[in-house]
């Protein structure tokens, strides 16, 4: 029993792939538009999930805690001596003063992440030197060294030499020296990064002396990062405290947020196609209307071609599915995604050489074949039923 | 949270199976009100063709509500990364009062369809097509509970509200929102193991008396045997079998087990246990229509085919569900 329904049902995918095989401009046709359908959804998934994991590997060397002093809702600058508070709470591994900035290259037009901090007193110092492809880390007590992103470099121009000049904010010009060099491995976080000592970059930046503009609070257990989160919320009213976890969810939703809304969009090109799959599955030719009247005469039932049906589409839209992933793989590896990476990435003005390298689990295939083949199949088998019901004598006679 | 990729694969696959169900909703009404078997008539010629759209339709609905179960476990097991305090799909599920019931109204959901489709593969082996309006009422029963599946659904997802940095009291100090590892405290495992054993034992040994000889009430007592084995091993699923298979003693979660990390092993598990729990109570379900005209043969055969089946996969799931808990007692563990 199981047998021959095995046997009947290999034989009508035998018919099936056949029948394809006679309309094959048709189904061409279709393939085509369907696996580009495909390869649009699954590039942009694959880039949401290849730049998320990015994020975590990112966000995982961040500060578990970092503190920073808000006024009227903005964010201004934190005295070191809130540093002080802190040495009462238990949990606490160290204290680091940094200060972030950006600066915008006027002539180059091009943002630059600024970064001061005095490497010695950051738990993994040691291990920082293995981020640079040349040089060394600046020490605290180096006046005017720094290390540069890659990026920084290029828009420099620095080959062949390795001081250059910042405007500090009254216009006066401050002199820096390349004492090192991060390697392109570090990219996403480094590209546009230029590292000095804390020094250095308040007299950058004009911040007076004892102030900073964050705190990174290193905390040795990660199941104690909220409880000292909460404490140092309440020993220092009026900081804001942001901690790892917390920064992971919220860019967790924010490229599930941009990955929904680019499906979104997608979406109405899946709806064109729907639309599409539907017509060409209803305009049934009189030869194929023969066709099935034939079947039908020899003996086979309504369900016999309506599995014939089933098998067609399930044909078209795995072959699709293959061709639009192994298509959106090679978008997504080899071209860095460059059809949606301005809709993903951020809007800085340098932008790092992306190396994506998605993640494909059973999961995200299955969610793309429940964003495609679901509507196809079900946008194929009203038309499918509907041949499938031809009256063999009207088809015949006529 | 509709604006993210699984929300609205969900949602889309949703409103592709209520479309199908309410084309088929349609035909069910005409033949409620229409069919005379004995007519030749256009419209009964027309009907008998529009039954085979809707059985279509109905199947294609299952296979699409099967893929929107596993589609939603994993959707929860994402969503947990945007949810304070939720480290897996328990977490996700219990962060609003719709996930739980949405995730058994789909399982629950997968077994009717299935009888539905039973029915129908029934009813069309004989030429009197004697189930017609009692396979379409069912269908229109059937409707609702689609409903009430999307409706979940919905509200879970629209209550989803992830934790977003907005403003300096950012740090949302919650208490992990009900998302504990654990859903079933408070069961002894001793007990829940020997109960678990002595249901397999126990249904075996009924199964295998009703293939020796066929007697209506046993299989009625197999299928209840199988609706309670079914919760049973849902819960030791959870309580003792999760933990050996993470190899971690507090780590007990059903949905944790369907992950890559542990080689899809609950995909398997659960691939044999619904199976199993479907056969098992259709076999009483074939038996409820079995003295309608031409049909006594077609559902003898099918009631052991069923029964056959559904021990065949019981055997199967209990060595899978003790293969993590032996592997323990013998080796020591995880090398």
């Amino acid at each position: 029993m199981a047998q021959t329904n095995l046997e009947k049902q290999l034989n009508i995918l035998d018919y099936a792939l056949s029948s394809l095989w006679r309309r094959r401009m048709k189904s061409l046709s279709v393939l085509l538009v369907f696996a580009s359908v495909i390869f649009l959804l699954a590039s942009f998934q694959m880039v949401t999930q290849a730049l998320s994991d990015k994020a975590k590997q990112v966000l995982a060397y961040t500060p578990e805690i970092t503190l920073q002093k808000m006024s009227a809702g903005r964010q201004e600058a934190i005295p070191l001596a809130y540093k002080d508070k802190l040495a009462g709470i238990f949990g606490i591994r160290r204290v680091v003063p940094r200060i972030w900035g950006y600066y915008f290259d006027e002539v180059l037009l091009a943002n630059y992440t600024v970064m001061g901090m005095n490497v010695d007193e950051m738990p993994e110092s040691a291990r920082l030197d293995t981020a640079l492809a040349s040089g060394r880390m600046p020490t605290p007590d180096e006046q005017g060294r720094v290390v540069i992103g890659h990026s920084v470099k290029k828009a420099l121009d620095l080959e062949g030499r390795n001081t250059f000049s910042f405007f500090r904010p009254n216009l006066s010009l401050k002199a820096f020296t390349v004492s090192g060099e991060f390697s392109q491995g570090t990219d996403i976080l480094t590209n546009d990064l230029i590292i000095m000592n804390l020094a250095d970059a308040r007299d950058l930046y004009a911040i007076p002396a004892g102030m900073v503009t964050d705190l990174c609070v290193y905390v040795a257990n990660p199941k104690e990062i909220d409880t000292i989160a909460r404490k140092i919320s309440e020993a220092l009213p009026g900081v804001r405290v942001l901690t790892r976890p917390q920064i992971q969810k919220t860019y967790q939703v924010v490229f599930g947020w941009r990955s929904g809304f680019g499906s979104i969009c997608l979406l109405t090109a899946l709806a064109a196609f729907v639309i599409l799959a539907w017509d060409k599955a209803s305009g049934l030719s009189p030869e194929e209307r023969r066709e099935i009247a034939i079947l039908k005469v020899l003996g086979w039932e309504t369900s016999d071609i309506l599995a014939v049906r089933f098998w067609e589409s399930v044909i078209v839209s795995g072959l699709a599915c293959v061709v639009g992933m192994t298509a959106a793989y090679i978008h997504v590896v080899y071209f860095a995604a460059s059809l949606f990476r301005p809709v993903l990435m951020g809007w800085s003005v340098l932008r790092p050489d992306l190396h994506l390298l998605p993640r494909m689990a059973a999961g995200d295939i299955l969610l793309i074949l429940a964003f495609t083949v679901i509507p196809y199949l079900a946008a194929t088998v009203i038309p499918a039923w509907r041949s499938a019901t031809v009256p063999a004598d009207s088809a015949l006679g006529g | 949270m509709f604006l993210n990729p699984w929300s609205l694969a969900l949602s889309l696959c949703s409103l592709v199976v209520l479309v199908l169900g309410a084309v088929a909703g349609k035909t069910a009404v005409r033949v409620l009100r229409f069919w005379e078997p004995g007519s030749d008539s256009n419209r009964q010629i027309r009907l008998e063709n529009e039954i085979w759209l809707s059985s279509t339709l109905v199947a294609y609905g299952l296979g699409f509500q099967i893929i929107t179960l596993i589609l939603f476990v994993l959707a929860a097991d994402q969503f947990c990364q945007v949810i304070v305090g939720a480290m897996c799909a328990t977490g996700a599920l219990l962060a609003n009062p719709y996930g739980m019931p949405a995730l058994l109204v789909k399982l629950f959901g997968v077994f009717f369809y299935g009888f539905w489709i039973l029915l129908h593969q029934l009813d069309i082996r004989s030429e009197h097509y004697p189930l017609v309006r009692i396979k379409y009422l069912a269908l229109l029963l059937l409707l609702p509970m689609l409903v009430l599946d999307v409706t979940l659904q919905t509200l879970y997802i629209a209550g989803i509200k992830p934790d977003i940095i907005t403003s300096c009291c950012a740090v949302v100090f919650s208490d992990s929102t009900g998302g504990g590892t654990n859903l079933m405290i408070g069961y002894s495992q001793q007990s829940l193991l020997i109960a678990f054993i002595g249901s397999i034992v126990g249904l075996a040994a009924v199964g295998w008396g009703l293939l020796r000889r066929w007697r209506p009430w046993l299989a009625g007592f197999y299928a209840a045997g199988w609706f309670w084995f079914f919760g049973l091993s849902l819960v030791v699923i959870t309580t003792v079998i999760s933990s050996y298979v993470y190899a971690m003693p507090y780590h007990k979660c059903p949905f944790c087990i369907l992950k890559p990390e542990y080689h899809y092993f609950g995909f398997a598990l659960y691939g044999a246990l619904i199976p199993a729990a479907f056969f098992g109570a259709s076999a009483a379900v074939a038996g409820l229509v079995r003295g309608k005209v031409g049909l006594t043969e077609v559902v003898d055969g099918y009631q052991r085919l069923a029964v056959k089946l559904s021990l065949a996969l019981l055997v199967f799931f209990s060595g899978l569900s003790f293969y993590h808990y032996l592997k323990y007692l013998i080796s020591g563990g995880e090398g």
